[in-house]
């Protein structure tokens, strides 16, 4: 598979500015701040992390939506950093995204079909009946029905605005689509139609996915590829079967074990790393990640670790981690063991078997 | 629209509009004579029969005055409430849009809002002379900086949301983004704006004329006449109080319009 994305070394730094007249800069927040990472075409790459640890930054700057502070972004092989007016024009063409919420990413004033067709006037595709087709064709694509496009977003609920998000984005016929948390606003029985929807589309349009997402569920789901984040650098990426079963980064592990389980033996059993994320004004020296590891040592407070393949025996291509103690983090516990049955309940279970093999005796 | 038709208030103010705007818009018709045709005869007559509110010192009707000052007066609010809103909103939008531009367009706002319209009026009438151009181009001038600041924080609010974004990915011009997703997003408070301040602008621009920096007389304006009547007050009061409670009127029913408006499309309400 041929790279469709690569990125490095992207940064954003916002700078602070206190005073009203001799207004100085007292600092800078690294919202982003050199990250690297590539995407095949046809593949899903999974961005997680928690709120503010610049993901939606990152989404928007491979986007060009807000401008890069530093580190290149490479799209079909060509550096688009410094791209402007037609050539920036062209390439909206090629990269769409998906907003987290449908009730602001569509406008209220325009109709459906205004909204999906208006992409497909501003790039000149088709003459008025032509455009009008592949409005009903694209509300098709997403399980809408051509009708539709007379009506209002507000007439629509949250899924299915979600999926007129999803069939504007696809108008203009992009390689890679950005997912900016696509369904962690709406509720979780329409989740599942809306990623099932995505994933049919992927397969059918041949599309890459940039997947930002905070719920790890839906991202296990679609991802081919995770890459985990934390104030604003990638801390560790691997693929989705290995990150799951073999966290190498203590926050991770962190995040994992967060996953909420319907497991009443499992309760209260989960690692929440203390305390809260420190500013991205001013990160705590070394790893960003030491003052609320388990696992710090003195070389975590001082050496910023590089993210880095562990030299771990049987490890996949492609995991990577940015943890000074990746080979001598203790393993972690088996995810699924079966819990031995309550007393109770096994004999209560042995009693709905013993009754159920009687009746089935006097019936037959 | 439905909402505001619920309002009992609000369906009396937008009647009472409509019929003050229809009055003054078929004047012409509703009425048989000349507001400057003078009959001394019935100079200052009292309301009655063959005057319905009576004459003024001229002896001309006041009915007939009454509803071609209106004309005046209301063409004179909405042509300065039109242009300066049309300016003010256009600034105010790009104020929003282009964060750089927003310094310098709202400090030249701040610079305008400071001088009162009474002293623009002055320096305009100064200039080109007193007249109803000189009042309205007051009131436009008076007008802008207001809509810029409504449009600004209306275009601040929306242009925080998702769809202006996903416009830009997709790669619209900026022309197309404000004018075809930020300006109707905005247009519900600048509707609220605009008729509330061609309630004020009325005002105003009675105001000016009143001081005389307006229309001039024989110029039938609502008031220029109130000015013309106050040298009459104690002997003719109707010559005065006709065109100001007209001028009351007209205030009151755009001010409650525009309130019944603002509640009607108040964005916290809407579904």
């Amino acid at each position: 598979m041929s790279a469709l994305l690569e990125v490095e070394g992207l940064a954003k730094h916002y700078p602070v500015r206190r005073g009203l007249v001799m207004a100085r800069q007292v600092g800078t927040v690294r919202a982003v701040d050199g990250v690297s990472f590539r995407l095949d075409r046809g593949e899903t790459l999974a961005l997680v992390g928690e709120s503010g640890c610049g993901k939606s930054t990152t989404a928007r700057l491979v986007l060009r939506l807000i401008e890069p502070s530093a580190g290149t972004v490479r799209f079909e092989g060509t550096d688009i950093t410094a791209l402007g007016g037609q050539a920036l024009r062209k390439l909206r063409r090629r990269m769409q995204i998906v907003f987290q919420d449908p009730f602001a990413s569509l406008n209220p004033r325009m109709t459906v079909g205004d909204i999906l067709e208006e992409p497909l006037i501003v790039h000149e595709i088709g003459d008025r009946a032509a455009r009008r087709a592949r409005v009903e064709e694209l509300l098709r694509l997403v399980g809408l029905a051509p009708f539709h496009a007379q009506r209002y977003p507000h007439e629509f609920s949250g899924g299915q605005r979600q999926r007129v998000g999803i069939a504007r984005a696809l108008a203009v016929e992009p390689a890679l689509v950005v997912c900016d948390e696509p369904v962690s606003a709406l509720d979780v029985s329409i989740q599942a139609q809306v990623v099932n929807l995505m994933k049919d589309l992927q397969a059918r349009l041949g599309l890459s996915y940039l997947f930002i997402a905070h719920d790890l569920a839906v991202v296990k789901h679609m991802a081919d590829r995770v890459a985990v984040m934390y104030l604003g650098r990638i801390v560790e990426e691997a693929p989705k079967d290995a990150l799951f079963a073999r966290p190498l980064h203590p926050y991770t592990r962190a995040l994992l074990s967060a996953i909420p389980r319907p497991d009443p033996h499992r309760r209260g059993g989960h690692q929440i790393p203390k305390g809260d994320v420190p500013s991205p004004m001013n990160p705590p020296p070394g790893c960003h990640f030491n003052t609320r590891c388990p696992f710090a040592t003195d070389i975590c407070r001082t050496e910023d670790p590089p993210l880095r393949a562990p030299a771990i025996p049987g490890l996949p291509a492609g995991h990577i981690a940015a943890c000074h103690h990746s080979e001598s983090l203790p393993p972690v516990a088996v995810e699924e063991e079966a819990q031995p049955m309550a007393p109770a309940a096994a004999r209560r279970l042995a009693l709905y078997a013993e009754r159920r093999g009687k009746m089935a005796a006097t019936a037959g | 629209m439905r909402r505001l038709l619920r309002d009992p208030v609000a369906v009396a103010a937008l009647l009472l509009t409509l019929a003050l705007i229809a009055a003054a818009i078929f004047a012409p018709w509703l009425t048989h004579g000349d507001p400057y045709d003078n009959d001394l005869g019935s100079a200052m007559a009292p309301p009655g029969e063959e005057h319905w509110l009576g004459a003024d010192d001229q002896g001309r009707d006041l009915v007939v005055r009454l509803l071609y000052g209106l004309r005046l007066t209301l063409l004179m609010g909405a042509v300065s409430v039109a242009v300066g809103g049309g300016i003010g909103t256009l600034l105010g939008l790009a104020a929003a849009f282009y964060r750089r531009a927003d310094g310098t367009i709202m400090r030249l706002m701040d610079v305008m809002l400071s001088f009162p319209a009474i002293l623009f009026g002055l320096a305009i009438a100064a200039i080109f002379g007193p007249g109803a151009t000189a009042v309205m181009l007051a009131l436009v001038v008076a007008t802008i900086p207001l809509a810029c600041r409504v449009a600004r924080a209306a275009a601040i609010v929306e242009m925080g949301r998702d769809y202006m974004e996903a416009g830009r990915a997709v790669g619209l011009g900026d022309g197309r983004l404000i004018l075809r997703h930020l300006l109707p997003n905005c247009a519900s408070s600048l509707l609220v704006f605009a008729t509330l301040r061609i309630g004020q602008v009325i005002l105003l621009g009675s105001a000016l004329s009143f001081v005389g920096l307006g229309a001039q007389p024989p110029t039938a304006e609502l008031g220029a006449m109130a000015a013309q009547g106050r040298t009459f007050l104690f002997f003719a009061p109707h010559i005065a109080v006709v065109p100001c409670v007209a001028i009351f009127v007209v205030v009151l029913a755009f001010n409650v319009l525009g309130d019944a408006l603002r509640d009607a499309l108040d964005p916290r309400l809407r579904l």
